[in-house]
């Protein structure tokens, strides 16, 4: 059975060795930290283009190949059988039922500072809606053909198929998409090169440490550990600096972008990351750094 | 010339073969060596460089494999051990080496509290433990100088604290007195009997004259071209023992006496 005391405390000798090695050498970790904050603020800076061309897209309702408005008086549970006959279809991957409350809502988050316009004027006005998502690829004449049977229901007004301009909205954001996973891809492997290099340099300082450590019987984990620790510290902290200085930047460039493309971003829909994609950002950085820390030291770092 | 000790081995031999290397370029270093040494020994191996002394003691510690045969530390079968077994076996077997091995930039105490701290003792522990273990082998544990200010033989005695403070079954030393002048030799030799008279087995590979002359050996094994040629429980000869600083000399004291085993 493992003695968890004695493993905590070896936890925290590997943690404390960590934090000493990266002060032996503090230039290098300077260098290591800004060198993946740069990788990582190239990354940063796509995500968040392809985040706020999402939200663009979604203000715009580009992401909603087929809405259907339905009749004020519309009964619920036909309603909740158009869903279901629609949710049904395989190609469909969710139908969200939009009240009037809510599509007020929206409009009024879509017309941003021009939101007073609607003062006065009752949600009521609104129709209510089903909103039918599709797989992604789902060719333009099954959209069509699928506006054209749901318009005979009783329940349906109307149906809004999108458009071939849509399309390419779509496409578009589907390469924005891809390049930023590509950009994830390299940059990952970018800054797991750099945390491999610098930790390969202090494995190497530290080869007669190693060694002894090794001969008085520490683990594989005592003794690559502390190298583990300094890996994940540099990506968390370069990760930390990339989306400090975006958000910088981003709050410099905000005013300016919304000003000259008023009416792409009238909707207000320009937005920085939330503190939970923040939180995974700095995760990311972590990752990578463990992943380029454990390749530099586990060839070396064994028993 | 005695026939044995009456203990149980602590160290087991069995038909070991090892070799370096492959095809053309393979060497033979060890050659169908079987033995054991008692447990409380005094043992030495013995040989001219290349005999092989390095890579048994390399064996006894998982830093090689054998490639034919059997090896048993303390009842336990290491030729098998898998890699994550390998450090609980080097914490029950101290090491001290010709180059001692020694952090340094680090103090005497800090080099023997690593040994500690691999093991994950508590913070006062690992100190009084150091701290205990360097006043073994005669030095002061609360000196600030860093290892790499003080004299080979001190620095060898630090080595010896480092592997004596996990309380190992056996304790291996590959020329410890290689570095060392015939005064620092001596004193580390003495070092080495008084632990093994507190009842640590010792295992010492040398081909220091001064070694088998001081009288302390209880064990000798012969390696010649990586053979065993001999193996024997030596006979401590106090007129052929080195005369040491002075005649109470715990080593020469402290060495077996003749006939004390059958």
């Amino acid at each position: 059975m493992r003695d968890w005391p004695n493993t905590f405390r070896a936890a925290g000798y590997v943690i404390s060795r960590a934090f000493r090695g990266m002060a032996q050498a503090p230039m290098v970790q300077l260098l290591a930290v800004a060198t993946t904050a740069v990788c990582m603020l190239l990354l940063g800076t796509v995500m968040l283009a392809w985040t706020n061309a999402q939200g663009v897209a979604s203000a715009w309702g580009i992401d909603v190949p087929v809405t259907v408005y339905l009749h004020d008086d519309a009964p619920d549970n036909e309603i909740e059988e158009l869903a279901g006959l629609l949710e049904a279809i395989p190609e469909v991957t969710s139908v969200e039922q939009v009240s009037p409350q809510d599509a007020m809502t929206r409009l009024a988050e879509g017309l941003g500072g021009e939101a007073s316009m609607l003062e006065g004027i009752e949600p009521g006005v609104l129709p209510s809606s089903l909103e039918v998502h599709l797989q992604d690829g789902t060719s333009s004449t099954f959209i069509a053909a699928l506006g054209d049977k749901v318009t005979g229901f009783g329940v349906v007004e109307d149906v809004a198929v999108a458009g071939s301009w849509t399309d390419q909205a779509q496409a578009m954001l589907h390469t924005v998409g891809n390049m930023a996973l590509g950009a994830a891809s390299l940059v990952g492997f970018a800054c797991m090169a750099i945390v491999w290099s610098t930790i390969r340099l202090a494995v190497y300082a530290r080869r007669s440490e190693i060694q002894i450590l090794r001969l008085v019987g520490g683990s594989t984990q005592f003794v690559r550990g502390p190298f583990i620790v300094e890996g994940i510290v540099q990506g968390a902290l370069g990760a930390a600096l990339a989306l400090t200085l975006l958000y910088a930047g981003f709050d410099t460039v905000r005013p300016f972008l919304e000003d000259g493309l008023s009416l792409l971003f009238a909707a207000g829909t320009l937005r920085f990351f939330t503190p939970s994609e923040v939180a995974i950002g700095v995760a990311f950085g972590a990752l990578v750094g463990l992943l380029g820390s454990r390749a530099a030291a586990g060839r070396y770092v064994v028993t | 010339m005695f026939s044995g000790l009456a203990t149980m081995p602590i160290l087991e031999f069995s038909s070991v073969t090892m070799t370096y290397g492959r095809g053309r370029a393979k060497t033979e270093a060890l050659r169908d060596v079987s033995f054991s040494v008692p447990e409380g020994a005094f043992s030495v191996l013995v040989g001219p460089s290349g005999a092989g002394k390095s890579t048994l003691l390399k064996l006894v510690l998982a830093m090689e494999r054998p490639v034919e045969g059997t090896i048993q530390v303390a009842d336990r079968d290491i030729h098998r051990l898998r890699k994550h077994s390998i450090p609980y076996l080097r914490r029950n077997v101290g090491a001290v080496f010709q180059d001692f091995k020694l952090l340094p930039d680090a103090t005497a105490l800090e080099n023997v509290a690593l040994a500690l701290q691999v093991l994950g003792l508590p913070r006062r522990e690992v100190r009084a433990r150091a701290s205990k273990a360097l006043e073994q082998v005669e030095l002061e544990p609360g000196t600030k100088r860093s290892v790499s200010r003080m004299s080979g033989g001190e620095q060898q005695r630090v080595a010896i604290a480092r592997a004596l403070s996990g309380e190992p079954a056996i304790l291996l030393a590959d020329e410890p007195t290689g570095n060392l002048d015939p005064r620092l030799s001596r004193e580390i030799l003495e070092v080495l009997a008084r632990i093994n008279r507190n009842g640590t087995t010792v295992m010492l590979a040398t081909h220091d004259p001064i070694v088998r002359e001081a009288g302390v050996i209880t064990h000798e094994l012969g390696l010649e071209g990586g053979r065993l040629v001999s193996d024997s429980l030596a006979e401590v000869d106090a007129v052929q023992a080195v005369d040491l600083e002075e005649d109470t000399n715990p080593v020469l004291t402290g060495g077996l006496p003749v006939g004390a085993v059958a």
